[in-house]
């Protein structure tokens, strides 16, 4: 025998009813556009096996897989922690050396030693928090362009691996047809990994810990959070994806070199994507990914690759800090024109 | 009227209104007090006023002319002279380094070194110390300083916030007694005060704020004797606001 | 032993030109607590006009300090209006400002890369190829004229601190922002001023580079790595601090390259950088970097 509802429980009945019909099929359209997505991603290479024709795509989609790794991931630390890194093209590189080496000289394949590039990266990211994230604030910044100049410094130097040369890796062996497929859905899996484990920090208790850092640290260390472990977890976190997408990457390209991992202009990159898309979101490092890496393609396209591309880039981000420093989707989210499609929590 | 502000509102960057519409009418030669638990709004007034924050409504005026957009420096020149909760010296000069700057906007040296003179006759402790850096002073004596920073200029307006923070009893005494010191020679001095009781009886006139707002406000003496706000803002728990026990003060402001 | 007093000396003569790069850093994170990423690409961008100086008009790169500080003293003016009161106020202010500055320094050397392309360059008046020669040591000439010179611009730039009545608004805003506004310094206007000075310091720097070292337009991330190490030893924003600090690495540098090889010098400079954040968060003679 069912008891008469409360007052209450009425009026959030009415709610529903006036606001559902508005709300609910929404959530569901999202949920929709999202699924079909991702089966859209899934089953693309699929003309490429019947034609022999998307290869350039295939390319170009991989391509923007690595990017919106590289972005989910940075913004654990710098949209959600507030700490901006501006190195983090590192830890894809040492995901790709680690693999790289592990296939020179154990002939292990990057596709198994992806997972361990990864925990690779995560170490040392561990390590370098330890050692930079106990201070706050702008000095981490300082130490992670420090850190790529360091690194490529050292790599450089290091003759067992091709110093500045580099050392190219051995072929996947299969037909031009299908050569790329594999590495697609590695990126592709590692690319929707980094964005879940972004949105599932972000709806963390973690993830409130790392926005109240970002808000005001010294209140936040008065309310009781750990905020040199957080920040020191977070900055190792996001190295994860990152270094297993560096693995399949440099597995990929068949070489490695220090030059295309530890250049600054990577790791502006990466940054300038998530600023484009909006800080501390779970859609704008994706949509801001998609968006450079179009940007790009288009500009170099159109007039071939200057010098003044690096000019583009910095001339991009000097307009998005200063008029939008909240990003495409932050921005939209403040002014209440937020598309539902691209609000994932 | 000397300095009038009217149903001023301000707050820090994007973040929301710290005072929200806040008045004070302050005459020439009296001295007011400001009180009001933690995080009122009390040393926000104040540094709206000298310029440090731009009102976001309301208006500033002085001698009749409107403050609001003035630069600091420019309000300062006017003769409103503030001398700021945390001290705010120059830790790595020395206290005579810290007069001359102070006389940053004089231009006659003579003039200057002059009023340092008789500065020192107000705090001589700051004549004995004069090479000594301003980092390695004793706390009284930085309030010392922070305050004949403040007299250098001969304002119109001095006004200190928090002048015994952090003092051991003796030397807030000793500074109470420099305010009132000043109070004989004629100055308008607004003083924000956590110490309700020495502060109010340091001045001709109380306000109190809380929540950014006006609450009250009257003869400093009757103030100190008011029930209401003994209970409220004068009691033992110094600095902790009873919840629930706002409306009725606010019931007292309007029925006052 | 000579030897090593040799590689001593050649560390000392170029500490004073790292002294005179860092001290303009120095100066603009003092007074206006902003880290200027950007400071190589000045340096470089100046350097490249003491180098046309030179080749189109034969002026001597030593003396073109009388146009390089000029110009880059209004550059910078122009550019902290243009920039920076727009986020003035902005959460972590500091940490915006390494964007910023990193930026415009991606916009300088993607124009400087357009304009002058990758090539290697360097101006050579005669004496860049000449040596002091005393006992059994030798100073390169160029190295020891530079030297000089920027410890001579330190010289001037710390009595003008010192002893003008700017200078002392400027120490005290780098003192104590709040206090320098209560006394009626306008730090709007000092902040302008101290951000041109220190982007004609390495303008200075820059005419001292276009003789000292070859350089290509995307060289300025070896400088501003080097920098900034220089800046967290010398405790940032203390000028003191930077000066001692650049004699100081410059010198293990020269060491470090003697004894493993050049390649492996600049590395002194990270190294160092991590070691102060390891184990002084706060720089050797000071203050806090907060966000
Ligand atoms: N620089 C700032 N940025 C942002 N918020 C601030 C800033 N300074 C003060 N506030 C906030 O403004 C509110 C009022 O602060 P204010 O210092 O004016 O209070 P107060 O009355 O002087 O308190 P107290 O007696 O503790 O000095 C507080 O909630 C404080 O957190
Ligand atoms: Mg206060």
């Amino acid at each position: 025998m069912p008891e008469n509802p409360s007052r209450d429980e009425i009026v959030k009945a009415r709610k529903e009813v006036y606001l559902g019909s508005v709300v609910a099929p929404r959530v569901e359209s999202r949920k929709l556009f999202l699924f079909s997505l991702l089966c859209a991603l899934a089953l693309f290479p699929l003309l490429q096996v019947a034609s022999g024709r998307f290869n350039y795509w295939l390319h170009m989609l991989l391509f923007t897989f690595l990017n919106v790794t590289m972005a989910a991931s940075w913004n654990i630390i710098g949209g959600y922690a507030g700490y901006i890194s501006l190195g983090h093209n590192v830890f894809s590189g040492i995901g790709g050396y680690v693999a790289g080496a592990l296939l020179i000289f154990y002939g292990l394949s990057p596709f198994l030693t992806a997972p361990l590039a990864g925990v690779v990266a995560c170490l040392f990211g561990l390590l370098f928090g330890l050692i930079t994230l106990r201070t706050r604030g702008s000095a981490f910044i300082i130490a992670t362009i420090a850190l790529v100049l360091l690194t490529k410094l050292g790599l450089d130097n290091w003759e067992l691996l091709g110093g500045t040369n580099g050392v190219s890796l051995p072929l996947l062996p299969l037909p031009a047809r299908f050569v790329k497929l594999p590495f697609y859905y590695g990126m592709l899996l590692t690319a929707v990994g980094a964005v879940y484990l972004s949105y599932r920090i972000r709806h963390s208790k973690f993830g409130l810990g790392l926005r109240a850092i970002a808000q005001d640290e010294t209140k936040a260390e008065v309310a009781g959070i750990p905020t040199s472990l957080y920040k020191i977890l977070a900055f190792a976190i996001s190295g994860f994806f990152p270094g297993m997408a560096g693995a399949l990457w440099a597995y990929y390209l068949t070489y490695l070199r220090p030059t295309i991992y530890f250049a600054i202009l990577g790791a502006a990159e990466i940054v300038l994507m998530v600023l484009l898309g909006g800080r501390g979101t779970v859609a704008g490092p994706v949509l801001g990914a998609v968006l450079l890496v179009a940007m790009n393609e288009f500009f170099v396209a159109r007039f071939g690759s200057t010098e003044l591309n690096i000019a583009g880039t910095g001339l991009l981000m000097l307009i998005i800090l200063i008029f939008f420093p909240e990003g495409i989707v932050g921005t939209l989210r403040d002014r209440k024109k937020l598309p539902r499609l691209l609000d994932w929590g | 009227m000397l300095l009038e502000v009217e149903n001023v509102t301000a707050g820090y960057g994007a973040g929301p209104n710290i005072l929200d519409g806040v008045s004070l009418r302050i005459e020439q030669g009296k001295s007011y007090c400001i009180i009001g638990p933690n995080g009122a709004g009390k040393s926000t007034l104040l540094r709206t006023i000298c310029g440090l924050l731009r009102p976001r409504s309301g208006r500033i005026i002085f001698k009749g002319e409107v403050l609001n957009n003035l630069r600091p420096d420019q309000i300062l020149r006017k003769g409103i002279c503030f001398v700021p909760q945390d001290r705010s010296l120059f830790p790595e000069m020395s206290v005579k380094e810290n007069l001359l700057m102070a006389g940053y906007t004089l231009t006659n040296k003579q003039d200057l070194e002059q009023r340092i003179q008789t500065v020192f006759e107000i705090f001589p402790v700051l004549k004995e110390r004069q090479s000594q850096l301003a980092q390695t002073l004793s706390g009284g004596e930085q309030q010392m300083l922070a305050m004949a920073r403040a007299l250098i200029l001969k304002p119109d307006v001095i006004m200190l916030d928090e002048p015994s923070l952090g003092l051991a009893p003796l030397v807030a005494i000793q500074v109470f007694e420099s305010i009132k010191k000043l109070k004989e020679l004629g100055m308008t001095i607004l003083l924000v005060e956590q110490n309700a009781r020495k502060g109010l009886e340091c001045a001709d006139w109380g306000y109190v704020l809380d929540l950014g707002k006006n609450r009250f406000e009257g003869p400093a003496h009757s103030l100190l004797h008011d029930p209401q706000i003994e209970e409220l803002y004068l009691g033992k728990r110094r600095g902790t606001r009873p919840q629930g026990k706002t409306r009725t003060l606010e019931q007292g402001v309007d029925g006052s | 032993m000579i030897q090593l007093v040799q590689v001593f000396l050649l560390g000392l003569t170029l500490g004073g030109v790292y002294a005179l790069m860092a001290s303009g850093l120095t100066l603009i994170f003092g007074v206006m607590r902003i880290v200027n990423i950007a400071h190589g690409a000045f340096i470089l961008f100046a350097a490249y006009l003491a180098y046309w100086g030179f080749k189109l008009y034969q002026i001597d790169p030593m003396f073109s300090l009388l146009f390089t500080m000029p110009v880059m003293f209004l550059l910078g003016m122009g550019i902290y209006r243009l920039l920076f009161p727009r986020i003035a106020g902005s959460r972590r202010f500091t940490s915006m400002t390494v964007l910023l500055t990193f930026s415009l320094a991606l916009i300088m050397e993607g124009v400087m890369g357009f304009l002058y392309s990758g090539i290697y360059r360097s101006a050579n008046p005669p004496y860049t190829t000449r040596a002091l020669l005393f006992g059994p040591f030798y100073l390169p000439l160029a190295q020891l004229y530079a030297t000089l010179l920027s410890l001579v611009l330190l010289g001037l730039l710390f009595l003008f601190l010192r002893f003008t009545r700017t200078g002392r608004a400027i120490r005290a805003t780098m003192q104590n922002r709040t206090a320098a506004q209560i006394v009626g310094v306008n730090v709007e206007q000092i902040s302008t001023l101290a951000f041109g000075i220190g982007t004609a310091l390495a303008g200075a720097s820059g005419s001292m580079v276009s003789f000292l070292f070859t350089f290509f337009p995307a060289k300025h991330w070896q400088w501003i790595g080097t920098l900034l190490a220089l800046i967290v030893l010398g405790g940032m924003g203390s000028l003191p601090g930077s000066v001692v600090g650049s004699f100081l690495l410059a010198v293990i540098a020269a060491y470090l390259g003697y004894f493993y090889g050049p390649t492996w010098s600049p590395i002194t400079f990270y190294l160092a950088l991590f070691l102060i954040l390891l184990i002084r968060p706060e720089g050797l003679l000071g203050k806090k970097l907060e966000a």
